[in-house]
């Protein structure tokens, strides 16, 4: 059976025997090489579900839509690692609770997709640690690495173009599954933090806020720069404050949901100088 | 345009008299202005607020604005102090049309921080006070210290062509309070004027004016009779920047002053 | 016998134009995202692309633009107002549906109100536009009563030749006509046939939508929760919509000097309409994705007797979440009336 009917089987039992009261999916696109989300909710519609290898945005935001989970019940939603690793980090993060949370693991590999096993996000966490150490002997992306080279002048003309183009449509932020907040900094006017406009110094400013937001949250999902309508590699930031907490904390976001947040707690052994 | 005097009404709210600097703008003012139009009130450094003008087409050479402080300009205007100059752009939008009330027994009704719209209607009526019938006016505030205008209230009560009926909200008394105490649409249904020859104006937040539309309903009047006005947020206040529409009506250039029969042909979730 | 104009001769154009005093702006590739940008050789062209990912309204209605900058004194504020310049400018490439929907916010931007911002830039612009050859999947003029090669917002249009070689002239506009004359010498008169025209399928009954939609019933519709259920509230649609033209105005400075700006805004966001209250009218997602097809195809019909949609397709195509005009449209379309 292929993993896609193995899902809808799967969710289709999930529905029926009501332990979930939705399941979050993957349905057909505009286009066959599209997928868009979907949110099925009567067993007779698991059919619509679509699994394979275009199945990439992280869907694990929508757990988070008001009132959603409010009522207690569960949500079977269709998760990569880095989705798991979201759920992780909304646990401890208090904005969800891991125990509604029944999650259809996948794994895509090149033009395949692998069945994960488990159904709570704890089950997983073998496989994320495994994952973390991965991370760890992965050598710097290759254009992370030529930012690195750079000097300051010229990182700062490479993200001075890049920022130039943004548009301020604020996509990256509303399909991060990261950025919950009710009220976004840049919504805030009083004071006015960040500039609502989208010249290059209010563009420079929004991401980067953005980007150190994220520092220690981000799981590499990769959909904010996915979501980019003007195609600024926003990842290659998050990649870059990822290898730091890695290098610097030995935090891998999402690892499991008791992890504390990194820029959010402290420890003795923490390497800052400037904390008594 | 100059502050040139600064009122404080209740806690939180402010009114704010300005006069020209120029007599052009004055003199352009006093050729368009007519009540029921609004204003977008500013602070070079913080941006714009839009309110109503609430005072009188009758006293045309100032501009008085009444607002609660609460966003980021209404708190730069709010800490403005007399003799400082902040920007006017307006008057904008649609009106009240007196003219059609003459004759009438006109009735009054605001909630709240809506009085300055429905004042300014008051005061252009009773400035030609032999143009109209029975004036009544039903005022209410969620406390008694969120009254606003308390100087012009107590002028309307000593005056005998003026039936004003006061409340506030259930707990929202003091203990010298001598009025009503109840919500504006019960005490209003109390009161019970008479539909007949009555044209009725009202402002308030929009849950308020859900209800009292209900009243007034109850009470006989035709929604043609009902006049309220819409207030949404807006930026540009020339039809272009998009936000203020309710359907396709925009309350910046086809409002802000609207019947109730206008309202019910409006898709009441967007309003 | 029609004029020909050959695209060997196209930068000769562009330095003829020049040597008036006229800027030359067309479609380019900048940094992985095309777009409208000035040129000075056509080789810095790219006239392959079905449609740039950003629309032609940037150059009239930039994303952000400063209105006036201010300086406050004691007794009195000195503003000076940036009112763009008249400098002439002519627009090579652009695609019928961006050349319409400026045409369409023409309308908008004259409503009562004459928008100086708006028609200094359009006043100024002569669009010469290249009939399509080509569309792609989310191509959809014909469903909205348009075609490859509609003339609607153009000054000139440009039907590519059968050769590849260039493109027969059309005038459309006196505005048009009049910047010809500096290249006058390099038409040619020819014969040579055009190459038909992109294939477009209809895709929805538009009459049925839009008679949908001006049924006050169907506002409340379960409908709308159901198409709009996975929208992120990004503003994607709105921004790079040829005919979407929500602003926002922004002060940036000081109380003694600064700038006010006008920035493009959108009805994706909850703050859009949020009152200070705290009540927002349109305070759901689904609210507000049916404002948005309604402003489109009820309200500013209502007004403007057009529809605010020219069917370019890049709402769905650039949607993070793969929703659109389309896939709402064509859902109407086959709902009971």
């Amino acid at each position: 059976m292929s993993i896609q009917q193995q899902y809808r089987s799967r969710a289709k039992e999930l529905l029926q025997d009501g332990s979930v009261k939705m399941v979050i999916g993957y349905g057909e696109g505009t286009t066959a090489t599209r997928r868009r989300p979907i949110f099925i909710t009567n067993p007779d519609d698991t059919d619509r579900l679509v699994l394979d290898a275009a199945c990439k945005t992280n869907l694990a935001g929508y757990l988070l839509r008001e009132g959603l989970l409010a009522d207690q019940k569960s949500v079977a939603i269709f998760l990569s690692p880095s989705g798991v690793r979201t759920i992780n980090i909304l646990a401890s993060e208090s904005q969800l609770s891991s125990a509604q949370v029944v999650v259809l693991g996948f794994q895509i590999q090149g033009d395949t997709v692998k069945a994960l096993e488990g159904t709570k996000a704890s089950d997983f966490s073998p496989l994320i640690a495994k994952r973390k150490e991965k991370r760890k002997a992965q050598p710097s992306h290759e254009m992370t690495r030529k930012l690195e080279q750079m000097t300051p002048a010229e990182r700062f003309a490479f993200w001075e173009g890049e920022f130039s183009r943004c548009i301020k449509c604020y996509a990256c932020r509303a399909a991060c599954p990261m950025c919950w907040c009710r009220r976004c900094v840049v919504d805030n006017n009083q004071p006015q933090w960040v500039n609502t406009s989208s010249h290059t110094l209010g563009n420079l400013e929004w991401n980067l806020v953005r980007a150190f937001h994220l520092a220690g949250r981000c799981v590499e999902c990769g959909n904010c720069s996915e979501a980019c309508p003007v195609n600024i590699p926003l990842h290659l930031l998050n990649r870059r404050m990822t290898e730091e907490v890695l290098t610097a904390f030995d935090h891998y976001p999402g690892a499991d949901e008791h992890q504390e947040p990194v820029l959010a707690s402290f420890r003795k052994d923490d390497p800052e100088t400037f904390i008594l | 345009m100059k502050i040139a005097a600064k009122r404080d009404e209740a806690p939180g709210v402010k009114t704010l008299r300005l006069e020209f600097q120029n007599p052009a703008d004055q003199e352009k003012f006093a050729e368009t202005y007519r009540t029921g139009m609004f204003g977008l009130y500013g602070i070079y450094g913080e941006g714009e607020s839009t309110f109503c003008v609430a005072s009188p087409e009758t006293r045309n050479d100032y501009v008085e604005c009444t607002f609660r402080q609460s966003g980021r300009v209404t708190t730069a205007l709010a800490a403005a102090e007399e003799g400082d100059l902040i920007t006017f752009r307006g008057p904008y939008g649609n009106r009240f049309p007196i003219e059609e009330f003459h004759g009438k027994n006109l009735l009054f009704i605001a909630g709240g921080i809506a009085l300055p719209p429905t004042r300014s209607v008051i005061w252009s009526c009773l400035d030609q006070r032999d143009k109209f019938g029975k004036i009544t006016i039903v005022y209410g505030a969620r406390t008694v210290a969120d009254l606003v205008y308390k100087q012009e209230i107590d002028e309307w009560a000593e005056r005998e062509d003026v039936e004003l009926v006061l409340t506030v909200d259930p707990g929202g008394e003091s203990p010298d309070w001598k009025h009503h105490v109840g919500f504006v649409p019960t005490i209003l249904e109390e009161a019970a004027p008479a539909p007949g020859n009555c044209v009725a104006v009202l402002c308030g937040p929009p849950i308020m004016i859900k209800f009292t539309l209900a009243s007034l309903k109850k009470l006989g009047f035709e929604e043609a009779n009902v006049y309220t006005t819409l207030e949404n947020r807006m930026k540009c206040g020339v039809g272009k920047c998009g936000r203020c529409n309710v359907g396709s009506v925009y309350v910046c250039k086809e409002g802000p002053v609207f019947t109730a029969e206008d309202v019910s042909a409006m898709p009441a979730s967007d309003l | 016998m029609t004029k020909i104009l050959y695209s060997d001769d196209l930068t000769a154009c562009f330095s003829a134009w020049r040597k008036e005093g006229t800027k030359v702006l067309g479609p380019v590739q900048q940094a992985k995202t095309s777009g409208f940008g000035e040129v000075q050789d056509a080789k810095e062209l790219d006239l392959d692309l079905v449609l740039t990912d950003r629309t032609l309204k940037e150059l009239f209605f930039p994303r952000t633009e400063p209105m006036l900058s201010y300086s406050i004194g004691k007794q009195q504020i000195d503003t000076s107002e940036f009112l763009p310049s008249e400098h002439p400018c002519i627009i090579f490439g652009a695609r019928p549906c961006d050349a319409a929907g400026m045409a369409i916010d023409d309308e908008l931007f004259n409503w009562d109100y004459r928008d100086e911002y708006w028609f200094r830039r359009r006043d100024r612009s002569v669009i010469m536009t290249i009939a399509c050859k080509e569309s792609d999947d989310f191509c959809m003029c014909t469903s909205l009563g348009l075609a490859p090669d509609s003339a609607k917002g153009s000054d000139i249009l440009l039907r590519p030749l059968t050769s590849g070689k260039g493109w027969q002239v059309e005038e459309l506009t006196p505005k048009g006509s009049k910047a010809l004359l500096p290249i006058a010498s390099l038409l040619k008169e020819g014969t040579e046939e055009a190459a038909p025209t992109a294939e477009v399928p209809v895709l929805f009954d538009l009459e049925a939508c839009t008679t949908w939609l001006a049924n006050p019933e169907n506002f409340e519709s379960h409908f709308w929760k159901e198409i709009s259920e996975r929208c992120i509230g990004c503003g994607t649609c709105t921004y790079l919509c040829p005919t979407c033209h929500c602003f926002d105005i922004q002060d940036e400075g000081d109380t003694y000097e600064g700038i006010r700006r006008k920035n493009w805004d959108s009805c994706s966001f909850q703050l859009f309409t949020m009152h200070t209250s705290g009540h927002n009218p349109r305070n759901t997602q689904s609210a507000r994705w049916r404002q948005r097809i309604m402003h489109k195809f009820n309200y500013f019909s209502d007004k403007f007797s057009v529809h605010s949609c020219t069917g370019c397709g890049r709402c769905t195509r650039e949607c993070p979440v793969d929703m659109g005009v389309r896939e709402t449209l064509q859902a109407i379309s086959t709902l009971p009336k």
